[in-house]
Protein backbone atom coordinates (compact mmCIF):
# COMPACT_ATOMS: atom_id res chain seq x y z
CA UNK A 1 0.00 0.00 0.00
CA UNK A 2 1.20 3.46 -0.91
CA UNK A 3 1.37 5.26 2.36
CA UNK A 4 3.90 8.00 1.95
CA UNK A 5 2.89 11.56 2.79
CA UNK A 6 5.03 14.63 2.12
CA UNK A 7 4.29 17.69 4.25
CA UNK A 8 6.23 20.81 3.29
CA UNK A 9 7.18 23.21 6.06
CA UNK A 10 6.69 20.70 8.87
CA UNK A 11 9.11 22.12 11.41
CA UNK A 12 6.54 24.12 13.40
CA UNK A 13 3.02 25.54 13.49
CA UNK A 14 0.34 24.03 11.30
CA UNK A 15 2.84 21.92 9.37
CA UNK A 16 4.15 20.27 12.50
CA UNK A 17 0.60 19.46 13.72
CA UNK A 18 -0.14 17.92 10.31
CA UNK A 19 3.04 15.84 10.50
CA UNK A 20 2.08 14.53 13.94
CA UNK A 21 -1.50 13.76 12.91
CA UNK A 22 -0.60 11.95 9.68
CA UNK A 23 1.96 9.92 11.60
CA UNK A 24 -0.68 8.82 14.09
CA UNK A 25 -3.05 8.09 11.18
CA UNK A 26 -0.50 5.57 9.90
CA UNK A 27 1.24 7.51 7.13
CA UNK A 28 4.97 7.32 6.46
CA UNK A 29 5.80 11.00 6.71
CA UNK A 30 8.51 13.04 5.01
CA UNK A 31 8.77 16.72 5.82
CA UNK A 32 11.09 19.54 4.90
CA UNK A 33 12.22 23.03 5.66
CA UNK A 34 15.06 25.35 4.84
CA UNK A 35 16.92 24.70 8.09
CA UNK A 36 18.33 21.70 9.90
CA UNK A 37 16.16 18.91 11.34
CA UNK A 38 14.12 20.48 14.16
CA UNK A 39 14.66 19.23 17.69
CA UNK A 40 11.82 17.01 18.86
CA UNK A 41 10.62 15.85 15.45
CA UNK A 42 9.55 12.19 15.93
CA UNK A 43 12.25 9.71 14.86
CA UNK A 44 9.89 8.03 12.39
CA UNK A 45 9.63 11.23 10.35
CA UNK A 46 12.16 11.71 7.55
CA UNK A 47 13.50 15.26 7.46
CA UNK A 48 14.89 16.76 4.26
CA UNK A 49 16.53 20.17 4.23
CA UNK A 50 14.98 21.71 1.14
CA UNK A 51 13.65 25.00 -0.20
CA UNK A 52 10.43 24.30 -2.13
CA UNK A 53 10.89 27.50 -4.12
CA UNK A 54 13.84 25.81 -5.86
CA UNK A 55 12.80 23.49 -8.65
CA UNK A 56 15.75 21.18 -8.03
CA UNK A 57 14.95 20.89 -4.32
CA UNK A 58 11.34 19.90 -5.07
CA UNK A 59 12.50 17.08 -7.35
CA UNK A 60 15.10 16.03 -4.78
CA UNK A 61 12.44 15.93 -2.05
CA UNK A 62 10.25 13.61 -4.14
CA UNK A 63 13.26 11.35 -4.85
CA UNK A 64 14.19 11.12 -1.18
CA UNK A 65 10.60 10.36 -0.21
CA UNK A 66 10.39 7.66 -2.89
CA UNK A 67 13.65 6.17 -1.66
CA UNK A 68 12.49 6.13 1.95
CA UNK A 69 8.86 5.02 1.59
CA UNK A 70 7.97 4.33 -2.07
CA UNK A 71 5.24 5.97 -4.08
CA UNK A 72 3.76 9.22 -2.74
CA UNK A 73 0.08 8.92 -1.82
CA UNK A 74 -0.36 12.35 -0.30
CA UNK A 75 1.23 15.76 -0.74
CA UNK A 76 0.42 18.52 1.76
CA UNK A 77 1.71 21.89 0.57
CA UNK A 78 1.95 23.82 3.80
CA UNK A 79 5.20 25.78 3.51
CA UNK A 80 4.55 29.49 3.38
CA UNK A 81 5.95 32.87 4.33
CA UNK A 82 4.36 36.23 4.92
CA UNK A 83 5.63 39.75 4.45
CA UNK A 84 3.66 42.35 6.36
CA UNK A 85 3.54 45.25 3.90
CA UNK A 86 1.21 47.09 1.56
CA UNK A 87 1.87 47.11 -2.20
CA UNK A 88 3.36 50.60 -1.93
CA UNK A 89 5.91 49.43 0.64
CA UNK A 90 6.78 46.09 -0.96
CA UNK A 91 10.08 45.78 -2.78
CA UNK A 92 11.27 43.35 -5.41
CA UNK A 93 12.85 41.22 -2.68
CA UNK A 94 9.50 40.95 -0.89
CA UNK A 95 7.80 39.93 -4.12
CA UNK A 96 10.44 37.31 -4.86
CA UNK A 97 10.28 35.83 -1.36
CA UNK A 98 6.49 35.56 -1.09
CA UNK A 99 5.84 34.47 -4.65
CA UNK A 100 8.75 32.03 -4.76
CA UNK A 101 7.73 30.19 -1.60
CA UNK A 102 3.94 30.50 -1.53
CA UNK A 103 3.23 30.23 -5.25
CA UNK A 104 6.19 28.73 -7.04
CA UNK A 105 6.81 26.36 -4.14
CA UNK A 106 3.31 24.86 -4.39
CA UNK A 107 3.65 24.73 -8.18
CA UNK A 108 7.06 23.07 -7.94
CA UNK A 109 5.87 20.39 -5.56
CA UNK A 110 2.70 19.62 -7.50
CA UNK A 111 4.60 19.50 -10.78
CA UNK A 112 7.15 17.11 -9.32
CA UNK A 113 4.53 14.83 -7.74
CA UNK A 114 1.86 14.84 -10.47
CA UNK A 115 3.30 12.54 -13.14
CA UNK A 116 3.33 9.57 -10.78
CA UNK A 117 0.04 10.57 -9.13
CA UNK A 118 -1.67 10.97 -12.52
CA UNK A 119 -0.63 7.42 -13.40
CA UNK A 120 -1.29 5.71 -10.09
CA UNK A 121 -3.60 8.00 -8.13
CA UNK A 122 -2.83 10.56 -5.50
CA UNK A 123 -4.10 13.25 -3.23
CA UNK A 124 -2.93 16.86 -2.84
CA UNK A 125 -3.94 19.19 -0.02
CA UNK A 126 -2.85 22.80 -0.25
CA UNK A 127 -2.88 25.20 2.68
CA UNK A 128 -4.46 28.41 1.42
CA UNK A 129 -5.84 31.09 3.70
CA UNK A 130 -8.95 33.14 4.40
CA UNK A 131 -6.65 35.99 3.35
CA UNK A 132 -6.95 34.73 -0.21
CA UNK A 133 -10.68 35.51 -0.01
CA UNK A 134 -10.82 38.63 2.11
CA UNK A 135 -7.83 40.90 2.59
CA UNK A 136 -5.84 41.26 5.78
CA UNK A 137 -4.48 44.80 5.97
CA UNK A 138 -0.79 45.27 5.14
CA UNK A 139 -0.44 41.72 3.83
CA UNK A 140 -0.87 42.48 0.14
CA UNK A 141 1.52 39.97 -1.40
CA UNK A 142 0.60 37.23 1.07
CA UNK A 143 -3.12 37.73 0.37
CA UNK A 144 -2.51 37.55 -3.37
CA UNK A 145 -0.28 34.50 -3.07
CA UNK A 146 -3.01 32.57 -1.25
CA UNK A 147 -5.56 33.43 -3.95
CA UNK A 148 -3.09 31.81 -6.35
CA UNK A 149 -3.11 28.65 -4.21
CA UNK A 150 -6.91 28.49 -4.34
CA UNK A 151 -6.94 28.90 -8.13
CA UNK A 152 -4.21 26.31 -8.64
CA UNK A 153 -6.14 23.88 -6.41
CA UNK A 154 -9.19 24.04 -8.67
CA UNK A 155 -7.06 23.71 -11.80
CA UNK A 156 -5.30 20.58 -10.57
CA UNK A 157 -8.63 19.01 -9.56
CA UNK A 158 -10.10 19.73 -12.99
CA UNK A 159 -7.03 18.77 -15.05
CA UNK A 160 -5.87 15.71 -13.12
CA UNK A 161 -9.10 14.17 -11.82
CA UNK A 162 -10.27 11.48 -11.50
CA UNK A 163 -6.89 9.94 -10.60
CA UNK A 164 -5.83 12.88 -8.47
CA UNK A 165 -7.91 14.70 -5.90
CA UNK A 166 -6.83 18.20 -4.95
CA UNK A 167 -8.32 20.42 -2.25
CA UNK A 168 -7.28 23.42 -0.19
CA UNK A 169 -7.86 24.36 3.42
CA UNK A 170 -8.24 28.03 4.26
CA UNK A 171 -7.27 28.51 7.89
CA UNK A 172 -8.34 31.61 9.74
CA UNK A 173 -6.47 32.91 12.79
CA UNK A 174 -4.48 29.92 13.98
CA UNK A 175 -2.25 30.66 16.92
CA UNK A 176 1.18 30.08 15.46
CA UNK A 177 4.28 32.21 15.53
CA UNK A 178 3.15 33.61 12.17
CA UNK A 179 -0.16 34.80 13.67
CA UNK A 180 1.57 36.29 16.68
CA UNK A 181 3.78 38.27 14.29
CA UNK A 182 0.59 39.56 12.68
CA UNK A 183 -0.80 40.81 15.99
CA UNK A 184 2.53 42.42 16.81
CA UNK A 185 1.88 44.75 13.86
CA UNK A 186 -1.03 46.39 15.68
CA UNK A 187 -0.64 49.66 17.54
CA UNK A 188 -2.03 47.96 20.66
CA UNK A 189 -1.47 44.21 20.25
CA UNK A 190 -3.52 43.29 23.36
CA UNK A 191 -6.53 45.27 22.20
CA UNK A 192 -6.14 43.90 18.67
CA UNK A 193 -6.17 40.37 20.04
CA UNK A 194 -9.30 41.00 22.14
CA UNK A 195 -10.98 42.58 19.14
CA UNK A 196 -10.08 39.67 16.89
CA UNK A 197 -11.32 37.18 19.47
CA UNK A 198 -14.69 38.94 19.62
CA UNK A 199 -15.10 38.29 15.91
CA UNK A 200 -14.93 34.51 16.33
CA UNK A 201 -18.36 32.89 16.81
CA UNK A 202 -16.76 29.84 18.43
CA UNK A 203 -15.10 32.09 20.99
CA UNK A 204 -11.45 31.21 20.54
CA UNK A 205 -8.58 31.32 18.07
CA UNK A 206 -7.68 28.19 16.20
CA UNK A 207 -5.00 25.70 17.10
CA UNK A 208 -2.78 23.95 14.54
CA UNK A 209 -4.57 20.70 15.46
CA UNK A 210 -7.88 22.17 14.19
CA UNK A 211 -6.34 22.29 10.72
CA UNK A 212 -4.67 18.90 11.09
CA UNK A 213 -8.11 17.43 11.86
CA UNK A 214 -9.38 18.46 8.43
CA UNK A 215 -6.14 17.40 6.69
CA UNK A 216 -6.67 13.99 8.26
CA UNK A 217 -10.22 13.78 6.91
CA UNK A 218 -9.24 15.00 3.44
CA UNK A 219 -6.42 12.44 3.44
CA UNK A 220 -8.79 9.61 4.35
CA UNK A 221 -11.15 7.36 2.40
CA UNK A 222 -13.98 9.43 3.89
CA UNK A 223 -13.46 12.16 1.31
CA UNK A 224 -13.13 10.28 -2.01
CA UNK A 225 -15.83 12.47 -3.60
CA UNK A 226 -14.26 15.71 -2.46
CA UNK A 227 -12.12 17.52 -5.03
CA UNK A 228 -11.54 21.06 -6.25
CA UNK A 229 -12.75 22.59 -3.00
CA UNK A 230 -11.33 25.24 -0.72
CA UNK A 231 -12.66 24.64 2.79
CA UNK A 232 -12.50 27.34 5.44
CA UNK A 233 -11.75 26.49 9.08
CA UNK A 234 -11.80 29.77 10.95
CA UNK A 235 -14.13 29.42 13.92
CA UNK A 236 -16.84 31.25 11.97
CA UNK A 237 -14.89 34.49 11.59
CA UNK A 238 -15.48 35.08 7.87
CA UNK A 239 -19.15 34.11 8.16
CA UNK A 240 -19.64 37.32 10.12
CA UNK A 241 -19.63 40.79 8.66
CA UNK A 242 -16.43 42.73 9.41
CA UNK A 243 -18.73 45.23 11.17
CA UNK A 244 -19.99 42.60 13.59
CA UNK A 245 -22.07 44.72 15.99
CA UNK A 246 -21.03 42.54 18.93
CA UNK A 247 -17.80 44.52 18.86
CA UNK A 248 -19.31 47.86 19.76
CA UNK B 1 -17.35 5.54 17.26
CA UNK B 2 -16.95 9.29 16.98
CA UNK B 3 -20.45 10.14 18.24
CA UNK B 4 -20.71 7.93 21.30
CA UNK B 5 -23.05 9.48 23.87
CA UNK B 6 -24.40 12.09 21.46
CA UNK B 7 -28.05 12.54 20.51
CA UNK B 8 -28.90 13.51 16.93
CA UNK B 9 -32.04 14.42 15.03
CA UNK B 10 -32.08 14.22 11.21
CA UNK B 11 -34.99 15.76 9.29
CA UNK B 12 -35.74 14.06 6.01
CA UNK B 13 -34.23 11.13 7.87
CA UNK B 14 -35.93 8.54 5.68
CA UNK B 15 -35.02 10.21 2.39
CA UNK B 16 -32.09 9.47 0.08
CA UNK B 17 -29.35 11.44 1.84
CA UNK B 18 -31.07 11.41 5.26
CA UNK B 19 -31.04 7.62 5.48
CA UNK B 20 -27.30 7.49 4.85
CA UNK B 21 -26.73 10.08 7.59
CA UNK B 22 -28.93 8.19 10.05
CA UNK B 23 -27.15 4.91 9.29
CA UNK B 24 -23.75 6.54 9.73
CA UNK B 25 -24.68 8.24 13.02
CA UNK B 26 -25.95 4.91 14.37
CA UNK B 27 -22.67 3.20 13.42
CA UNK B 28 -20.78 5.98 15.20
CA UNK B 29 -22.66 5.27 18.42
CA UNK B 30 -25.19 8.13 18.51
CA UNK B 31 -28.82 7.96 19.58
CA UNK B 32 -30.64 8.98 16.42
CA UNK B 33 -34.09 10.39 15.73
CA UNK B 34 -35.15 10.13 12.08
CA UNK B 35 -37.82 12.74 11.38
CA UNK B 36 -39.83 12.47 8.18
CA UNK B 37 -43.38 12.69 6.87
CA UNK B 38 -43.75 8.90 6.83
CA UNK B 39 -41.57 5.96 7.90
CA UNK B 40 -40.84 5.35 4.21
CA UNK B 41 -39.86 8.93 3.41
CA UNK B 42 -39.08 9.45 -0.27
CA UNK B 43 -38.11 5.80 -0.83
CA UNK B 44 -40.45 2.93 -1.57
CA UNK B 45 -39.29 0.63 1.17
CA UNK B 46 -38.72 1.03 4.88
CA UNK B 47 -36.01 -0.83 6.72
CA UNK B 48 -35.96 -0.86 10.49
CA UNK B 49 -32.62 0.91 10.82
CA UNK B 50 -32.49 1.22 14.59
CA UNK B 51 -33.34 4.91 14.64
CA UNK B 52 -36.30 6.37 16.52
CA UNK B 53 -38.83 7.50 13.92
CA UNK B 54 -40.61 10.81 14.50
CA UNK B 55 -43.50 11.72 12.21
CA UNK B 56 -42.89 15.40 11.50
CA UNK B 57 -43.62 17.93 8.79
CA UNK B 58 -40.81 20.48 9.21
CA UNK B 59 -43.14 23.27 8.05
CA UNK B 60 -45.66 22.52 10.84
CA UNK B 61 -44.55 24.33 13.99
CA UNK B 62 -46.75 22.25 16.30
CA UNK B 63 -45.25 19.03 14.92
CA UNK B 64 -41.71 20.38 15.29
CA UNK B 65 -42.38 21.44 18.89
CA UNK B 66 -43.85 18.03 19.70
CA UNK B 67 -40.78 16.29 18.26
CA UNK B 68 -38.42 18.42 20.35
CA UNK B 69 -40.53 17.75 23.46
CA UNK B 70 -40.12 14.04 22.76
CA UNK B 71 -36.34 14.40 22.47
CA UNK B 72 -36.28 16.47 25.66
CA UNK B 73 -38.33 13.88 27.56
CA UNK B 74 -36.25 10.94 26.35
CA UNK B 75 -32.72 12.38 26.19
CA UNK B 76 -32.85 15.85 27.74
CA UNK B 77 -30.48 17.36 25.14
CA UNK B 78 -29.66 17.44 21.44
CA UNK B 79 -25.99 17.45 20.35
CA UNK B 80 -26.58 17.29 16.61
CA UNK B 81 -29.31 18.62 14.34
CA UNK B 82 -29.23 17.88 10.62
CA UNK B 83 -31.77 19.78 8.51
CA UNK B 84 -31.83 17.45 5.51
CA UNK B 85 -35.53 17.67 4.61
CA UNK B 86 -36.02 19.37 1.27
CA UNK B 87 -38.10 19.43 -1.87
CA UNK B 88 -37.37 20.47 -5.42
CA UNK B 89 -39.79 22.04 -7.90
CA UNK B 90 -38.39 21.64 -11.41
CA UNK B 91 -39.64 24.78 -13.12
CA UNK B 92 -38.67 28.28 -14.21
CA UNK B 93 -40.30 31.09 -12.22
CA UNK B 94 -42.76 31.72 -15.01
CA UNK B 95 -44.08 28.18 -14.76
CA UNK B 96 -43.93 28.08 -10.94
CA UNK B 97 -47.27 28.74 -9.24
CA UNK B 98 -47.39 30.83 -6.09
CA UNK B 99 -48.46 27.70 -4.22
CA UNK B 100 -45.38 25.79 -5.46
CA UNK B 101 -43.13 28.73 -4.59
CA UNK B 102 -44.59 28.95 -1.09
CA UNK B 103 -44.31 25.20 -0.63
CA UNK B 104 -40.61 25.27 -1.62
CA UNK B 105 -39.89 27.96 0.94
CA UNK B 106 -42.11 26.28 3.56
CA UNK B 107 -40.07 23.07 3.52
CA UNK B 108 -36.56 24.21 2.59
CA UNK B 109 -36.34 27.54 4.43
CA UNK B 110 -39.17 27.76 6.99
CA UNK B 111 -38.57 24.09 7.87
CA UNK B 112 -34.89 24.80 8.55
CA UNK B 113 -35.89 27.86 10.57
CA UNK B 114 -38.57 26.11 12.67
CA UNK B 115 -36.56 22.98 13.38
CA UNK B 116 -33.48 25.01 14.32
CA UNK B 117 -35.49 27.47 16.44
CA UNK B 118 -37.06 24.77 18.56
CA UNK B 119 -33.91 22.62 18.71
CA UNK B 120 -31.73 25.46 20.03
CA UNK B 121 -32.73 25.18 23.70
CA UNK B 122 -31.88 21.46 23.62
CA UNK B 123 -28.62 22.14 21.78
CA UNK B 124 -27.66 24.72 24.40
CA UNK B 125 -28.12 22.03 27.03
CA UNK B 126 -25.82 19.71 25.08
CA UNK B 127 -23.20 22.46 24.70
CA UNK B 128 -23.32 23.19 28.42
CA UNK B 129 -21.34 19.98 28.88
CA UNK B 130 -18.27 21.56 27.26
CA UNK B 131 -18.19 19.94 23.81
CA UNK B 132 -19.83 22.04 21.12
CA UNK B 133 -23.19 21.15 19.63
CA UNK B 134 -23.33 20.94 15.84
CA UNK B 135 -26.15 22.16 13.60
CA UNK B 136 -25.84 21.14 9.95
CA UNK B 137 -28.08 22.64 7.28
CA UNK B 138 -28.51 21.45 3.73
CA UNK B 139 -27.71 24.09 1.15
CA UNK B 140 -26.78 23.12 -2.37
CA UNK B 141 -24.24 24.01 -5.01
CA UNK B 142 -27.39 25.38 -6.68
CA UNK B 143 -27.31 28.11 -4.04
CA UNK B 144 -24.16 29.42 -5.76
CA UNK B 145 -24.70 28.63 -9.44
CA UNK B 146 -28.00 27.74 -11.07
CA UNK B 147 -29.20 24.62 -12.82
CA UNK B 148 -31.81 25.39 -15.47
CA UNK B 149 -35.45 25.04 -14.52
CA UNK B 150 -34.90 24.97 -10.76
CA UNK B 151 -35.57 28.61 -9.90
CA UNK B 152 -37.45 28.24 -6.60
CA UNK B 153 -35.07 25.51 -5.43
CA UNK B 154 -32.00 27.66 -6.17
CA UNK B 155 -33.55 30.59 -4.30
CA UNK B 156 -34.37 28.50 -1.22
CA UNK B 157 -30.83 27.14 -1.04
CA UNK B 158 -29.37 30.64 -1.26
CA UNK B 159 -31.58 31.53 1.70
CA UNK B 160 -30.32 28.52 3.65
CA UNK B 161 -26.72 29.61 3.02
CA UNK B 162 -27.34 33.09 4.42
CA UNK B 163 -29.30 31.67 7.36
CA UNK B 164 -26.38 29.35 8.11
CA UNK B 165 -23.95 32.25 8.44
CA UNK B 166 -26.42 34.25 10.53
CA UNK B 167 -27.02 31.38 12.93
CA UNK B 168 -23.27 30.74 13.24
CA UNK B 169 -22.80 34.36 14.33
CA UNK B 170 -25.71 34.36 16.75
CA UNK B 171 -25.25 30.99 18.41
CA UNK B 172 -21.49 30.41 18.25
CA UNK B 173 -21.03 32.12 21.62
CA UNK B 174 -23.48 29.57 23.08
CA UNK B 175 -21.28 26.70 21.95
CA UNK B 176 -23.31 25.81 18.88
CA UNK B 177 -21.48 25.42 15.58
CA UNK B 178 -23.53 25.97 12.43
CA UNK B 179 -22.48 24.81 8.97
CA UNK B 180 -24.17 23.92 5.70
CA UNK B 181 -23.34 21.14 3.31
CA UNK B 182 -23.86 22.06 -0.34
CA UNK B 183 -24.12 18.86 -2.39
CA UNK B 184 -23.83 18.67 -6.14
CA UNK B 185 -25.27 15.73 -8.05
CA UNK B 186 -25.95 12.95 -5.54
CA UNK B 187 -27.64 9.71 -6.55
CA UNK B 188 -30.97 10.03 -4.71
CA UNK B 189 -34.66 9.77 -5.59
CA UNK B 190 -34.59 13.57 -6.00
CA UNK B 191 -31.86 13.33 -8.64
CA UNK B 192 -33.59 10.52 -10.50
CA UNK B 193 -36.74 12.63 -10.49
CA UNK B 194 -34.70 15.48 -11.99
CA UNK B 195 -33.49 13.24 -14.81
CA UNK B 196 -36.93 11.92 -15.64
CA UNK B 197 -38.85 15.12 -14.93
CA UNK B 198 -39.53 18.28 -16.86
CA UNK B 199 -36.37 19.91 -15.51
CA UNK B 200 -33.95 17.65 -17.37
CA UNK B 201 -34.20 19.30 -20.78
CA UNK B 202 -33.28 15.85 -22.08
CA UNK B 203 -33.10 16.79 -25.78
CA UNK B 204 -34.09 13.33 -26.94
CA UNK B 205 -31.27 11.54 -25.11
CA UNK B 206 -32.02 8.42 -23.13
CA UNK B 207 -31.87 8.68 -19.36
CA UNK B 208 -28.71 6.55 -19.40
CA UNK B 209 -27.03 8.84 -21.95
CA UNK B 210 -28.06 11.85 -19.91
CA UNK B 211 -26.67 10.36 -16.71
CA UNK B 212 -23.37 9.47 -18.40
CA UNK B 213 -23.11 13.00 -19.79
CA UNK B 214 -23.56 14.36 -16.29
CA UNK B 215 -20.94 12.01 -14.87
CA UNK B 216 -18.47 12.97 -17.58
CA UNK B 217 -18.64 16.66 -16.79
CA UNK B 218 -17.44 16.01 -13.23
CA UNK B 219 -13.68 16.08 -12.59
CA UNK B 220 -14.19 12.90 -10.55
CA UNK B 221 -16.15 11.43 -13.52
CA UNK B 222 -19.00 10.27 -11.32
CA UNK B 223 -21.66 11.76 -9.19
CA UNK B 224 -21.79 11.30 -5.49
CA UNK B 225 -23.55 8.86 -3.22
CA UNK B 226 -25.52 9.63 -0.07
CA UNK B 227 -22.64 8.00 1.83
CA UNK B 228 -20.23 10.63 0.46
CA UNK B 229 -22.44 13.26 2.06
CA UNK B 230 -22.78 11.29 5.29
CA UNK B 231 -18.96 11.15 5.52
CA UNK B 232 -18.76 14.95 5.77
CA UNK B 233 -21.85 15.26 7.98
CA UNK B 234 -20.22 12.81 10.36
CA UNK B 235 -17.01 14.84 10.49
CA UNK B 236 -18.83 18.14 11.01
CA UNK B 237 -20.96 16.54 13.74
CA UNK B 238 -17.91 15.21 15.55
CA UNK B 239 -15.60 16.99 17.98
CA UNK B 240 -12.86 16.83 15.32
CA UNK B 241 -14.64 19.77 13.65
CA UNK B 242 -14.70 21.85 16.82
CA UNK B 243 -13.24 24.92 15.06
CA UNK B 244 -15.41 24.67 11.94
CA UNK B 245 -18.38 27.04 11.92
CA UNK B 246 -20.26 29.39 9.62
CA UNK B 247 -19.10 27.64 6.47
CA UNK B 248 -20.76 26.35 3.33
CA UNK B 249 -19.14 23.02 2.47
CA UNK B 250 -19.49 22.26 -1.23
CA UNK B 251 -19.33 18.54 -1.98
CA UNK B 252 -19.72 18.01 -5.70
CA UNK B 253 -16.80 15.95 -7.04
CA UNK B 254 -15.18 19.14 -8.32
CA UNK B 255 -18.13 20.07 -10.56
CA UNK B 256 -18.29 23.73 -9.58
CA UNK B 257 -14.49 24.15 -9.53
CA UNK B 258 -14.55 24.35 -13.32
CA UNK B 259 -16.09 26.74 -15.79
CA UNK B 260 -19.33 25.06 -16.77
CA UNK B 261 -19.46 23.44 -20.18
CA UNK B 262 -22.51 21.28 -19.62
CA UNK B 263 -24.66 20.45 -22.63
CA UNK B 264 -27.69 18.64 -21.26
Amino acid sequence: MDNCAIVTGGSRGIGRAVVDRLLSDGFDVVTCGRGARPVGLPDAVVWVTADVSKTGDAAMLIEKANAAFGRIALLVNNAGVQVEKTVADSGDDDWDLVMNVNCKGVFNMCRAALPDMAAHGGNIINIGSISGMVADPSMALYNASKAFVHGLTRSIAVDHGPKVRCNAIRPGWIMTEMAEDGFALAGDPQRAMADALARHPVGRFGQPEDIANLVSWLASDQSTYVSGECFTVDGGMTAASPLNPGLF
Amino acid sequence: MKLQGKTALVTGGRGGIGRAIVARFLREGATVYAADLTPQGSLAEHDDDGSRFVAMNVADEAAVKAAMQQVDAEDGKLDILVNAAGIEIEKTIEDTSLEEWNQSFAVNVTGTFLTSKHALPLMRKAAAGGASASLINFGSYDGFIADPGLAAYCATKGAVHALTRAMACDHGPEGIRVNAICPGYIDTPMLQSFFTGDGSGGGGQSIDQLQQAVRDVHPMRTYGTPEDIANLVNWLASDEARYASGQLWVLDGGLSAQVQQMKL
